[in-house]
């Protein structure tokens, strides 16, 4: 017998970390000993986590391989499963699939500038990379992070801001929507602020995820500054069930989102329809 | 039948050179002799597409509420049965009735394409043409032109209908018809089972809805089943497994036909369209015999007459409250 | 290929009791009559009927059922569950009267299902079924299997095929396990009297009327369709049911769900169709797929192009049965013809 593709292994809560009123990060460890070593993932793939009785769903990998010991993902409270999700404790069960789907090229990164473009819950793939490239700081050029959300509340990840900015030769430039009384960062949304600070296509990849109207106008402002399709690196989101290829909804075009995404170049995207 | 395709035709060519419709919902000839097809238009040059004859079964006002926002009026094509259900859609105000132009025909009967095969024990391959032919069907068939006994081929709605001609109409294409002669008992197929005991009931419907492979076609045919957000549809809360298994098919069969009570007006097109041959019509008569008796209310007669059972009245029984 | 040794013949009057023996040491799958003919597991010969051209539900259900349970779960004290699996492919099976368009679907199904990641629900009954087919001499009007390279008299996809020359069947293995399934019910079949392939031959007269359509580039002609006010009409005309998808023979899309109970619970899937609206609906409320055009389309680019461009095949086998059930006469056959004639152009 092979593999059961659609059994979910079993995993405990270790901690949650509030990130937003509606964003938790959940770190878990899967069950049996050398279980959560062997969970061999790279940045940008998702896995299928579930609460039994409740339903399952596609979510990102937020923390880095280069960091072993437990897997991390972030989480918005949005409908039926991600609600149940908000209302465990650490300690309790949940199930895991994957790791699935594609990952950003981090490899043939190596030795290039990275400009790293996130909006909302958007930064949890790109967290994985952030975490996994500031472990391996020596293999890339400079790295600047632009990263924008509605409000100063719904920044994530804030905690690991000041670290993230000890880094060498890093930039993090955070932007809101609206800000308030104590905000003293920019305000404006995410393509705006990009085409501000006007980074220089030269020897970078860019990578971005956030929701699809922002991915939409970031993609045409690196476009106006240069940027080459083959460089521009994003992600896409489709309602998902299999996570490998067989349940049939995530397509576009003769692409499945979970088998052959979630991450896409802009090449890749210029040669299936638009829908 | 006797209003030929080239009345409509002609008709609905006068309608768009008037400028009284922009579009036109019809028939046209199908992909092959026992089908037809639905049929839209937009300007009076196509007409020639148009058809009328004894295949005609699609009720065609589900398409009223696909078309309500266009430009300009929508003309329509309606038998008896079709009419009726666009009555339940004017009480529902799902249409309004200036936005409509409604072309009547009277109605002598659907032939069913299955029954038709079996009785002349031919393949659909071997019809050419099926024509009306007063209390016969012209069949024409790769071998020679044949008479089928209409009582032997209608449709199961066509043998009780009660209201051949169009019960509301802009224009009235043909001779109205008074009543259908094989119409006797509406209720035979009712009361066959209304006889059986209450283990015997469970029985026969388990055995049927266990076949139903809930592809929801009975439901996205019908017109009176509008609902912008279907309760099958929604997730939370949810209402009805997507398992198909008898549990699950016996609510969606109970609900449905109960959101249609009072509206359905038995045109017979969630029994033609099921792929399982699932006999849904006899729920509905069910219900509509009962509101007949408890309410004397037939559905689709009068644009000014509620449902009873979404109209309260202060004299209402009450005991089960 | 048929290997001209293993060409047996069995008298139409021993058919019941080979059934009856199958159904002993077998799941036996053949075609019932009930309203109309449909494959289901049958307890003994005298249930199958073989007076069908072809059922309303395809075989597949055989294979991919319409729910199937994936695993149960039990709660245990340590606030976590105990994961049980179910697969339910327990014993041999036996699919009797397979159409041959519907043995072709699952060599398509194959490739979904199997691949880098292997789908054991599926693929255990794959290997664990025989085939029986049964040659089709009097196709329906709405078949056009020839137009996927399939000859509804062959046995090209089955393990034996079973052809109904008047009086007896003749029965011929095209692979290994099909030749062994023979061996162990030898006593049944006979040697050939000679003019088998004669009786054959002029039962197969009648095929060569069968619509063939060109479908040579139709991946390609479909390309520059997509998003076109083609179409609009076809939309406005669906109903978006489940007819098409459920009863197509290559249409493998599934939802997947959970029940929860006090003491556990299970996860299920069950056949879902890119027709519905929520198939594609996200927690954000935003769908890729807002219409019945954009659906309609989603479901002619994949059997005419998607998939193609995935598995070098065509997700169509002609078996027909989305023509007679759709209740509003929207023709996959028409429209093949439509785009590859040039006809379904965008005005
Ligand atoms: C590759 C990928 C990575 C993702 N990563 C994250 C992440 O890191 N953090 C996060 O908060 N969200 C992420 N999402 C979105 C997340 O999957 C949905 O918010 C989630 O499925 C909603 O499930 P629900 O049961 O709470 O909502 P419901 O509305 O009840 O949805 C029911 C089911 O539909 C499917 N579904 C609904 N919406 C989506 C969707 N947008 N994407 C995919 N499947 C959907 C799921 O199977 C879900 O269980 C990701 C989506 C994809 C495709
Ligand atoms: S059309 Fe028939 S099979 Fe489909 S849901 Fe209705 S009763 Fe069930
Ligand atoms: S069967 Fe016909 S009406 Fe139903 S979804 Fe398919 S094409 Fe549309
Ligand atoms: S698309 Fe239609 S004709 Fe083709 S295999 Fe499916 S059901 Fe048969
Ligand atoms: S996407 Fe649609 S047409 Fe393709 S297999 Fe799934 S249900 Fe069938
Ligand atoms: S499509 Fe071909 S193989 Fe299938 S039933 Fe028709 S003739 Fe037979
Ligand atoms: S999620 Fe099932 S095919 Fe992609």
């Amino acid at each position: 017998m092979t593999e059961n593709i659609y059994l979910p292994r079993m995993a405990t809560i270790q901690s949650m970390r509030p990130e937003t009123i509606d964003i938790t990060t959940f770190r878990v460890t899967i069950d049996g000993s050398d279980e959560t070593e062997r969970f061999e993932y790279k940045s940008g793939q998702f896995a299928e986590v579930s609460v039994p009785g409740v339903g399952e769903a596609p979510i990102s990998i937020s923390s880095s391989p280069a960091r072993p010991g437990a897997i991390e993902f972030s989480i918005r409270r949005v409908g039926e499963l991600t609600n149940a999700l908000h209302e465990l404790k650490p300690g309790d069960k949940i199930g895991i699939r994957g790791p699935f789907g594609n990952f950003f090229p981090l490899e043939e990164m190596e030795g290039r500038n990275l400009l790293i473009i996130g909006g909302g819950i958007g930064l949890a793939p790109l967290r994985s990379v952030i975490l996994n490239v500031f472990d391996n700081r020596a293999k890339y050029g400079k790295i600047d992070i632009i990263y924008g959300a509605r409000s100063p509340q719904d920044l994530v990840f804030t905690s690991e801001y000041e670290e993230w900015r000890k880094v060498d030769n890093t930039r993090l430039c955070l932007t809101v929507d609206r800000g308030d009384e104590k905000w003293q960062g920019n305000v404006g949304l995410v393509p705006t602020f990009l085409k501000e600070l006007h980074p220089s296509p030269e020897n970078t990849t860019s990578i971005t995820c956030g929701p699809p109207i922002m991915i939409k106008f970031v993609i045409e402002a690196l476009n106006e500054m240069g940027f080459p399709s083959e460089h521009i690196v994003t992600t896409l989101e489709r309602r998902m069930k299999c996570g490998v290829g067989k349940c049939g909804r995530c397509n576009i075009g003769s692409k499945y989102v979970c088998l052959d995404g979630p991450v896409f170049t802009l090449k890749q995207l210029k040669e299936i329809p638009s829908d | 039948m006797k209003t030929s395709s080239k009345e409509v035709q002609d008709s609905v060519k006068k309608l768009f050179e008037d400028g009284r419709i922009s579009h036109f919902i019809g028939y046209e000839a199908g992909s092959d002799s026992l089908r037809v097809t639905p049929c839209f238009l937009k300007s009076g040059q196509t007409v020639s597409r148009l058809v009328w004859n004894p295949l005609c079964a699609n009720n065609l006002a589900k398409y009223l509420l696909d078309l309500r926002k266009v430009e300009g009026k929508v003309g329509i094509l309606v038998k008896g049965c079709d009419s009726r259900s666009v009555v339940e859609l004017l009480k529902e105000n799902q249409i309004e009735r200036d936005r409509v132009f409604i072309v009547g025909v009277p109605c002598s009967g659907i032939v069913d394409g299955e029954k038709l095969l079996a009785v002349l024990g031919i393949s659909p391959g071997d019809v050419v043409a099926v024509e009306d032919g007063g209390d016969a069907f012209l069949v024409t068939t790769r071998e020679g032109k044949r008479r089928v006994r209409k009582e032997q081929v209608l449709r199961g709605e066509c043998l009780v209908c009660r209201y051949p001609t169009p019960v509301i109409y802009d224009v009235l294409l043909g001779e109205a018809i008074p009543s259908l002669p094989w119409v006797r008992d509406d209720y035979s197929l009712v009361r066959e089972l209304e006889e059986l005991s209450a283990e015997e009931k469970a029985r026969y419907w388990n055995r049927e809805l266990s076949q139903c492979i809930r592809c929801y076609a009975c439901r996205n045919v019908c017109p009176v089943c509008n609902c912008p957000e279907c309760i099958f549809d929604k997730k939370a809360p949810r209402w009805l497994s997507k398992a198909n298994d008898i549990s699950e098919n016996l609510v969606y069969h109970l609900i449905r036909a109960f959101h249609v009570a009072g509206k359905c007006v038995d045109c017979g097109e969630c029994e033609r369209a099921c792929p399982m041959g699932i006999p849904l019509r006899r729920l509905n008569k069910k219900v509509e015999k009962d509101l007949l008796e408890l309410f004397g209310y037939t559905a689709g007669i009068d644009v000014e007459q509620q449902p009873p059972l979404t109209k309260y009245q202060v004299g209402d029984l009450d005991e089960f409250l | 290929m048929v290997n001209q040794k293993k060409s047996k013949v069995i008298e139409k009057g021993r058919l019941t009791e080979l059934l009856d023996k199958l159904t002993q040491g077998y799941h036996l799958i053949a075609p019932v009559q009930a309203k109309d003919v449909s494959f289901r597991r049958v307890e003994s010969g005298s249930e199958v009927t073989l007076d069908y051209i072809n059922s309303v539900l395809s075989p597949k259900n055989a294979f991919f059922s319409q729910t199937e349970t994936l695993f149960r779960f039990f709660r245990d004290d340590n606030r976590g569950f105990q994961i049980e699996p179910c697969v339910e492919a327990d014993r041999e099976q036996v699919i009797f009267g397979i159409r041959p368009c519907d043995a072709r679907s699952l060599r398509l199904m194959d490739m979904v299902f199997n691949g880098q990641y292997r789908d054991s629900y599926y693929l255990d009954k794959r290997e664990k079924t025989t085939l029986i087919g049964l040659a089709c001499f009097e196709p329906d009007e709405t078949c056009f299997c020839p137009t996927f390279g399939i000859d509804p008299a062959s046995g090209e996809d089955v393990d034996i095929l079973f052809s109904d020359i008047g009086d007896r069947y003749l029965v011929e293995a095209s692979t290994e396990k099909g030749a062994a399934l023979l061996d162990k019910f030898a006593g049944f079949f006979v040697e050939p009297r000679g003019d088998e392939e004669q009786l054959r031959k002029a039962r197969k007269a009648g095929l060569a009327r069968m619509k063939k359509l060109d479908v040579s580039a139709i991946a390609d002609k479909m390309a520059p369709l997509y998003g076109g006010d083609y179409w609009d009409s076809i939309g406005l005309k669906c109903l978006g049911c489940g007819i098409c998808t459920y009863l197509c023979p290559t249409c493998h899309c599934f939802d997947i769900g959970d029940v929860n109970l006090d003491e556990g619970g299970g996860r299920f899937r069950c056949w879902d169709s890119c027709m519905f609206p929520e198939f594609t609906l996200m927690a954000s409320g935003e769908n890729p797929r807002p219409n019945r055009k954009t659906r309609i389309q989603q479901r002619f680019f994949h059997k005419l192009k998607y998939f193609y461009d995935r598995n070098g095949e065509l997700a169509c086998v002609g078996c027909g049965r989305c023509i007679r059930y759709c209740p509003v006469n929207i023709d996959i056959s028409q429209i093949i013809e439509e785009v590859a004639s040039g006809k379904a152009g965008n005005d």
